[in-house]
């Protein structure tokens, strides 16, 4: 159990876990940001679930999602229809180190959810991502529960015209690149569904999704 | 121990091939044709009265029920390879000899089979239910042996020593000559091989070359030919024949997780895992079916290779019903043992993370590419990262180093960039991508960055790079692309975070 700050905060993490059907010993939750945390049932981005991230523009999905795996430890997988899905250069300021890193290309969606499948029951891995248009509500339950059998994090990286489908996943995001004058990281984010939670919205600057100056 | 070598000859592969699929071809006249110039003449006749290389039109007249197929020489020696893969139930070293002919090296094998007149019993029978005519020899050298099949229809099998005094008397075509030399030695008035290996070498190699000296120094010296086996034979096999053919796939698995168990007990006696294996099934119609797997780092867990299996059984087509299957190491690795943990209450159990992310990767290369990308030390953006061994770790940079602003997707294809300005050689303000429009903000650069004078694109255009913050929100990684004697081009490379 994560160290919370409040007994409140605690009874909420908890009371998530109960409600998700999950027993036995909890997983530490992400630690995203410590204004974001405090929003989220489980103190930060739960472990052994899924989650959603609508890219408004490519470079700023890339990032968030990259920038979530870089809080993991040890390797991940990121599973693209595209060979040239990320560039590693760009990943280091993200946290997220080349090393760590392994990219699988799929070529039918079928596949693609297979191997996210496959790569959240393995215990070698803490993540991965699967950059995937669509989905159906069978394949994202398998994923639910390949997720909660070993506490792994799966990220679906997925265009902004999804939105208005049904999920599962336990939260969604949507991120969007903001005006920066130096060019720097800079994202709208937005909590658009959350289980147990509510809805938010925040701006971030930056690979450790500080509040802007 | 003498080699021993048994020669399969099939004639009439194309007609029995023909006739094996066609049964109402059994009792009629069959040929099969070729062209030739500009001519259709007969290749192979299996009917009275008709002889190879009669024109197409004339064998039609003399034999009007007569059934006439094009010869496909890709099809025959595809079932000739089938055949040879099939042979390799009999013994490990198979060949493909010819357009019509098996070399089987029988050394070792035949003690299977009680004696080389089973063995070449047990082959011939076998083929021969399947409805192939064949003739077949057995000889302490394989050029020999091919000379005894190819000779007249009678199986043979010639003592160790004796080759000699056995092709003494064969006809010259057994040797499979040019039809020069054999029109040459006709006339010369040497019908036999044995005529033929009378006279003195030096006239006859003047004479006709090695054409003929190479053939003859096979069948009677004692150096052995290159015997190109068809697989080649593997250290680790397991076989397991099933009494009855098998068709379901619980029964294919089951019998597949006993090959498993016995070929990994013979990997681990040897200290090795298994990078390669074949599953290699022998259907009941004489045709064999291969499901290769391979594995990144070496293996002899049999749960972890059944899960490698399991994708691609699907493959398998057993119809009437696989009578056999082998599975094979085609290829192992150094593996050492691993000792387990001594039960103590706060022993660790399970096995460590490496190999399991080694079996995950494993599963995940038999249906998709899997790689990481090792960074190089290099500032050309195309070099900076390359496909590297998914198992192998690649090095991470070191953390202090300060590393320039770099896009989290590099495009493969850079995409065109129109760009519109508001001053002449200033920065742009509007960058058109197809029917897109990107107002910029900013446009921060440019980052001068010139080809490597050391390697093979030395001639290539400096690029400069911006970062350009448009006004929608996107950060792009911009490249103006600097060609000497033109206008500068823009291209989109990539995406920044």
């Amino acid at each position: 159990m994560p160290v919370s700050p409040s007994p409140l905060q605690d009874l909420r993490a908890r009371i998530a876990r109960i409600e998700r059907g999950l027993t036995g010993t909890p997983w530490p939750a992400v630690s995203l940001s410590p204004f974001i945390d405090r929003h989220l049932p489980e103190g930060g981005l739960a472990r052994g679930a899924l989650h959603e991230v609508l890219a408004a523009d490519p470079g700023a999905g890339l990032a968030f999602c990259a920038s979530i795996l870089g809080r993991l430890t040890g390797p991940v997988l990121w599973i693209a229809p595209a060979a040239d899905a990320v560039w590693p250069p760009g990943l280091q300021a993200l946290g997220l180190c080349a090393s760590r890193l392994i990219l699988a290309q799929y070529r039918q969606p079928a596949e693609g959810l297979w191997a996210l499948e496959e790569a959240l029951r393995s215990p070698a891995l803490q993540g991965a991502v699967l950059q995937i248009p669509h989905f159906d509500l069978t394949a994202a339950r398998r994923l639910q529960l390949a997720t909660e059998a070993t506490g792994s994090l799966g990220l679906l990286l997925r265009p902004p015209t999804a939105a208005r489908g049904p999920s599962n996943a336990l939260t969604r995001w949507r991120v969007a690149a903001r005006p920066e004058p130096r060019a720097q990281p800079a994202w709208q984010l937005d909590l658009l569904r959350c289980r147990g939670g509510q809805p938010g919205s925040w701006v971030v600057v930056g690979p450790e999704l500080a509040a802007p100056p | 121990m003498s080699r021993r070598y048994l020669a399969l000859h099939l004639p009439w592969l194309a007609i029995d091939r023909r006739r094996r699929r066609n049964p109402a071809l059994r009792d009629r006249p069959v040929a099969i044709w070729h062209q030739a110039g500009s001519r259709r003449v007969l290749q192979m006749v299996d009917a009275p009265a008709l002889a190879p290389g009669q024109a197409l039109a004339d064998a039609q007249a003399i034999c009007p029920e007569l059934m006439l197929f094009e010869a496909t020489p890709r099809e025959e020696a595809a079932f000739l390879e089938q055949l040879a893969l099939w042979c390799l139930r009999f013994t490990p070293q198979v060949a493909v000899d010819g357009t019509e002919g098996l070399l089987l090296e029988a050394t070792g094998a035949t003690a299977l089979f009680g004696g080389e007149a089973g063995f070449l019993a047990a082959i011939t029978a076998s083929l021969r239910n399947s409805g192939l005519r064949l003739c077949a020899a057995m000889a302490g050298s394989a050029a020999a042996a091919a000379a005894l099949a190819r000779a007249d229809g009678m199986d043979r099998i010639v003592p160790p020593g004796q080759e000699l005094a056995a092709i003494a008397p064969l006809p010259v075509t057994a040797l499979r000559l040019q039809s020069e030399i054999l029109i040459g030695l006709r006339r010369l008035g040497l019908r036999r091989i044995g005529d033929v290996l009378r006279q003195p070498r030096a006239p006859l190699a003047r004479r006709f070359g090695s054409a003929l000296i190479d053939p003859l120094q096979a069948v009677t010296g004692p150096g052995a030919l290159p015997f190109h086996s068809i697989r080649p034979p593997a250290a680790f096999l397991a076989a397991r024949d099933c009494l009855e053919p098998i068709l379901t796939r619980p029964a294919i698995e089951h019998v597949l997780d006993a090959l498993l168990g016995e070929l990994c007990q013979a990997l681990s006696a040897a200290g090795r895992g298994a990078r390669r294996l074949t599953l290699r099934a022998f259907r009941v119609d004489r045709a064999v079916q291969e499901v290769v797997i391979g594995t990144g780092v070496a293996s002899r867990d049999p749960a972890h290779l059944r899960r490698l299996f399991a994708e691609r059984l699907d493959r398998l087509a057993p119809e009437l019903g696989f009578e056999r299957l082998t599975l094979e190491a085609n290829a192992t690795d150094p593996l050492e043992g691993l000792q387990t943990m001594l039960g103590g209450p706060g022993a660790v159990e399970g096995p460590s993370p490496v190999p399991l992310l080694a079996e995950l990767l494993d599963r995940l290369g038999q249906r998709m590419a899997v790689h990481r990308l090792a960074l190089l030390d290099s500032h050309w953006p195309e070099y900076a990262a390359v496909p590297a061994d998914p198992f192998a770790p690649v090095a991470a940079p070191s953390p202090g180093e300060i590393l320039p602003p770099r896009p989290v997707r590099l495009l493969a294809e850079p995409v065109a960039l129109f760009p519109i300005f508001a001053v002449p050689n200033g920065p742009p303000v509007q960058l058109r991508q197809g029917r897109e429009c990107h107002r910029v903000l900013r446009c921060i650069g440019p980052e001068r960055l010139e080809p490597e004078w050391w390697g093979e694109d030395a001639e290539r255009p400096a690029r400069d790079y911006y970062r350009v913050q448009t006004v929608e929100g996107p950060r792009l990684w911009v490249c103006r692309l600097l060609e000497p004697g033109s206008e500068p081009r823009w291209f989109l490379h990539g995406y920044l975070a």
